[in-house]
């Protein structure tokens, strides 16, 4: 039988059918694992931005308990997500996304209700260079937007060279990632401007 | 099968025909993955696992498959194993997953998973084939452990995220360089040219 011509052709088949098979099954059982896992960096990242709303060693449960509850889901405020307390709105959170180095960049970033500060700036999706460009996901780099004042003239946030003295709306950029840093850049002024514009000052 | 030849495969995977040092393979990998100790061990437990699954599958299978297309068989073996740890780190290690990004996927394409199912697998029973898988692995792993030692303590300052005394101080200038690609090839040259130089003097010796 090993012998007949078909034979390679009939086995790669069969091969192919039981490998792809398992595959899908597998993804299949754990789709919704991979989902939540997704969506759970999310919602941190969201608490996260928001001030006084992220506590640490929380369970993904109550996490997503949290922000369902104190967090508004984006209606009208051209796409952030609000928090407010007795009804006037404290914070926005407003996810953003745009082409990095390599690929997608995906973040959220908090902007307070006077739209005039930054309270907070988490990446949650990225897949820049280790070590290099991947340093924007970190606290080192993303602490710096905590409380940063939006600047009105010229872009609303500036990345500068590392040591550089910094004024209104400017941050250190990661030394090394010029590629990942002047993207990054683009992708906060672009979303910011745009939102700025929808929602108006 | 005997024990001296179980010696014997020990000693040509980690040392004799070391795949990095010897055969100069899986090359891009060492280069891409190694300026963290942490990115590092997580890629190598992903070689190992698809190295020796893929090696036992092929080896396994080799009574019948035939061997026009054998190459065809043996890549898709390779992926299946490679996407399923991709999955699995997805599914139960987000972070790692993120942070290894597109590599573990590139693993189908590392050339010593192939070299061995060509070399062993497809002609060898399969306890052979998975020792042999295991320790060319194991042997592209201590290397790939190394570089990135080197690399993170002298780039970073930190061992497994950890600070090194001394390297994480003002006194050491942290070498950015070391962090960035091109240091890979700096370190693995060096690596190269150690190995060899200890290897070749000891096969002098002998004569």
């Amino acid at each position: 039988m090993t012998k007949n011509r078909l034979f390679p052709v009939l086995y790669m088949f069969v091969i192919t059918l039981i490998v792809s098979t398992l595959i899908i099954g597998f993804s299949q059982y754990t789709e919704e694992r991979v989902q939540a896992n997704k969506e759970l960096t999310f919602d941190t990242a969201i608490l996260k931005v928001l001030p006084g709303m992220y506590e640490p060693g929380l369970s993904s449960v109550e996490l997503h308990k949290k922000l369902t509850e104190q967090v508004d889901k984006p209606t009208t405020e051209g796409g952030a997500y609000t928090l407010r307390k007795n009804g006037e709105i404290v914070a926005y959170a407003l996810p953003i996304e745009g082409q990095g180095f390599w690929a997608k960049i995906k973040a959220v970033i908090g902007i307070a209700a006077d739209k005039k500060t930054i309270t907070g700036f988490v990446v949650y999706e990225q897949t820049e260079t280790p070590g290099l460009g991947a340093e924007v996901a970190k606290k080192e780099f993303t602490g710096q937007f905590e409380n940063l004042e939006i600047s009105t003239q010229g872009k609303p946030i500036t990345f500068r060279r590392a040591r550089e003295e910094l004024q209104i709306g400017q941050v250190h950029a990661v030394t090394g990632a010029t590629q990942t840093s002047t993207r990054l850049e683009k992708i906060i002024n672009d979303n910011l401007e745009q939102w700025l514009g929808r929602v108006g000052n | 099968m005997k024990r001296r030849e179980i010696k014997n495969l020990v000693y040509e995977g980690l040392w004799k025909n070391n795949p990095v040092f010897v055969q100069v393979l899986g090359i891009c990998s060492t280069l891409a993955v190694t300026n963290l100790v942490l990115n590092t061990i997580v890629m190598c437990a992903a070689l190992v696992l698809t190295l020796s699954l893929s090696a036992l599958t092929v080896s396994i299978l080799r009574e019948f498959t035939p061997r026009n297309i054998r190459m065809m068989v043996e890549t898709l073996i390779i992926a299946f194993y490679v996407i399923i740890i991709d999955v699995l780190l997805k599914a139960y290690w987000p972070h790692m997953s993120e942070s290894l990004g597109p590599y573990v996927g590139l693993i189908i394409t590392n050339c010593i998973v192939m070299g061995r199912c060509e070399a062993c697998a497809i002609s060898n029973p399969p306890f052979k084939a998975i020792l042999d898988a295991i320790f060319n692995a194991f042997g592209y792993s201590f290397i790939l452990l190394i570089i990135a030692t080197i690399r993170e303590v002298l780039g970073m300052g930190t061992f497994l995220g950890f600070n090194v005394p001394y390297f994480s101080s003002q006194y050491w200038d942290k070498w950015t360089i070391m962090v960035m690609p091109p240091s890979a090839f700096f370190v693995l040259a060096i690596i190269i040219w150690v190995f060899r130089s200890i290897q070749m003097s000891r096969e002098d010796k002998k004569k």
